[in-house]
């Protein structure tokens, strides 16, 4: 097995009073469990390793232990919640409303809970973008009957950026999501968003861009489970790979038996810029009800070429042209995020890694 | 203005157009008719420069220039403006951002100086409001949503707002309303000068009642089968084209 004793060097570093005895229980199930191999199909095309090559400086466990109460389910959420030191709780009282979005404090590691109650509503924003080389996200978050959530997760960190995401959401009764994930640049991402449609009347929304450049390797694993009758999902997510970068992307969605009058749609595309680049993008369905609406379709590869004679018989030249449809394409999944402070910034740095994009500064 | 000569042009292996032979002089107006598939929309994004087409056999020169060697975006700067029968939607970009960067990359590639926001803003409003068109569109996307009648309008926004020498219209007219019909015959009007020169394709007398056209040519089988005045285009209206395809 991998030699993780960067993580334990980094973790002994802390000052005493941070390595709590239920942090190091944390520590020690991470290292016994060890990071997942490639050859565990759900990391096949996402190595790990790399991290385990980074300075134990470079880790960044936080210097204080927050909250009570570790529990993990596997040995990547023990990480996160050694190197997080705990989770922070929020709940949501029934029936209002949070108009402020909650923007959790920029901090490398991050466990977070979030309860909305029945009827309640708010938005989150999860920010891996931080400078450290290794950041972890790790959330829970449980929607009970008619509580509505705004999500987005962004993820524009620089190129030499670690991270690692998992968020799982348990929504009940018509309860309704709405999740935008973007992930652009980086070295090494893997981003797993886990669905549990568990009662009637569910619905969940999620739209998710990944454009991975340079060397960098952008993984999204989502899962949605409709365990009940009359759960809606739609998905979307577009993928955008240039220079040498890798994207991959498997989107299961598993309809169990009792899941009568689901209805489902989920839609993959994605654009290759570069002739290294690669994406890996894989729909995975299991119906096992027998009376649902389950869509899916993939499109891979150029862009529009009417689109393009369109855009050049205009006077555009065709490099601004492919800049400006490269940025439509993207465009369909930013369009969802409605704070204009997050839009703005996603654009300018989507823009920035755009090829050719230098005439396109007015769409900032 | 320019002259086609015996142009061939065939897609995916299908000979489309069979020695076209068109002059246009500055200042003139002409319409093309023809039966659906005979090459109408072939030979517009042809002269726009669309990549598909492969030309077997003929030329294009556009102000003495060959034009067939020139990328679109060469021929657009040059003068050249194809109003399409099927406008794309750009979605997540501004009609202003979209005309902006349009105007200022044909005025870069002729070495005009670049208008800046301010005097952009003050030009686009002014063919705004003379194609009647809601200002708000303009920071709607490109044709996004647009009905088929707006999108034709917005076609000939842009072309007021380029400016082109050429103006080569595919169907602008059709799925118009009679309402909307006048106003993009005023927009066409607006734009005719000595040193302009349109092509309009069309299936319809009533554009033509409209926009005068100096002669009227109709396309069919991939070549022109007859040339004449104003009055051929009222003679198609009564009597199809079956009597010229069988007479030529
Ligand atoms: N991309 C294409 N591939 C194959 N055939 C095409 C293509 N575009 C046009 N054609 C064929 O070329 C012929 C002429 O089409 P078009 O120029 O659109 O005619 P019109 O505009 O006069 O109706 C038609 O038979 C059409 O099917
Ligand atoms: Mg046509």
């Amino acid at each position: 097995m991998l030699d993780l004793a960067t993580f334990r060097s980094a973790f002994e570093a802390l000052p005493e009073p941070a390595r709590s005895s239920a942090r190091r229980k944390a520590l020690d199930a991470f290292l016994a469990g060890g990071l997942p191999s490639t050859d565990l199909e759900e990391w096949k095309y996402t190595d790990l390793s790399p991290l385990a090559a980074l300075p134990p400086a470079a880790l960044l466990p936080e210097a204080e232990a927050a909250g009570e109460g570790i529990g993990f389910t596997d040995a990547l959420d023990a990480l996160n919640a050694a190197f997080a030191g705990g989770s922070t709780e929020l709940r949501i009282a029934a029936d209002t409303r949070r108009d402020e979005p909650i923007r959790p404090a920029d901090r490398a590691h991050q466990r977070h809970r979030l309860h909305l109650e029945r009827g309640a509503e708010a938005t989150l924003i999860l920010n891996t973008s931080g400078d450290g080389a290794f950041e972890t996200v790790f959330a829970d978050i449980r929607l009970d009957a008619g509580a509505r959530l705004n999500l987005v997760r962004l993820n524009d960190a620089g190129a030499d950026a670690h991270r690692l995401t998992r968020i799982n959401m348990h929504l009940a009764r018509d309860a309704c999501a709405n999740v935008v994930t973007v992930d652009l640049g980086g070295r090494l991402s893997r981003h797993d968003l886990n669905v549990d449609l568990a009662e009637p009347g569910a619905a969940i929304h999620l739209h998710g861009l990944y454009a991975p450049a340079g060397e960098g390797h952008v993984d999204n694993h989502t899962r949605i489970e409709h365990r009940a009758p009359h759960c809606t999902s739609r998905e979307q997510y577009r993928g955008i790979a240039r220079d040498k970068a890798r994207g991959v992307f498997n989107g299961m969605i598993r309809v169990h038996k009792d899941a009568q009058k689901t209805d489902s749609e989920q839609r993959i595309a994605n654009l290759i810029l570069s002739p290294g680049a690669e994406i890996n993008a894989k729909p995975e369905l299991e119906i096992y009800a027998d009376d649902v609406k389950c869509a899916h379709g993939a499109t891979f590869g150029q862009l529009d070429d009417e689109a393009l004679f369109y855009l050049r018989s205009r006077g555009l030249p065709e490099s601004t042209a492919r800049a400006l449809l490269t940025w439509t394409f993207a465009h369909e999944v930013l369009q969802h995020i409605h704070q204009e402070d997050v839009r703005g910034r996603v654009t300018r740095r989507l823009l920035r890694q755009l090829p050719n994009s230098e005439q396109l500064e007015a769409l900032q | 203005m320019l002259e086609i000569k015996n142009l061939h042009a065939r897609i995916e292996n299908k000979d489309i157009l069979k020695g076209v032979d068109l002059r246009l002089g500055a200042g003139e107006v002409h319409a093309i008719m023809g039966p659906n598939g005979s090459g109408k929309s072939t030979l517009s994004k042809l002269l726009a420069g669309h990549e598909d087409y492969t030309i077997t056999e003929g030329s294009v020169s556009f102000l003495g220039e060959d034009l067939l060697e020139l990328a679109p975006e060469l021929r657009a700067a040059k003068g050249i403006f194809l109003g399409f029968q099927y406008p794309v939607e750009i979605p997540g970009v501004s009609n202003m951002v979209f005309l902006k960067a349009a105007l200022n990359a044909q005025r870069k590639a002729r070495g005009e100086k670049e208008l800046d926001a301010g005097d952009f803003l003050a030009w686009v409003k002014h063919r705004v409001k003379q194609m009647q068109m809601n200002p708000a569109m303009l920071s709607r996307g490109v044709n996004e949503g647009f009905s088929g009648g707006e999108k034709k309008r917005n076609e000939i926004l842009q072309m007021l707002v380029l400016e082109p020498k050429l103006m080569v219209l595919d169907e602008t007219d059709s799925g118009l309303d009679i309402d909307a019909l006048k106003v993009v015959a005023d927009g066409i009007n607006l734009m005719r000068s000595k040193e302009r020169s349109v092509l309009l394709v069309t299936h319809y007398q009533r554009l033509l009642d409209y926009v005068k056209p100096d002669f009227v040519h109709v396309l069919a089988g991939g070549r022109i089968v007859k040339s004449g005045g104003p009055e051929l285009a009222l003679e198609l209206e009564e009597k199809g084209y079956g009597w010229i395809q069988q007479a030529a």
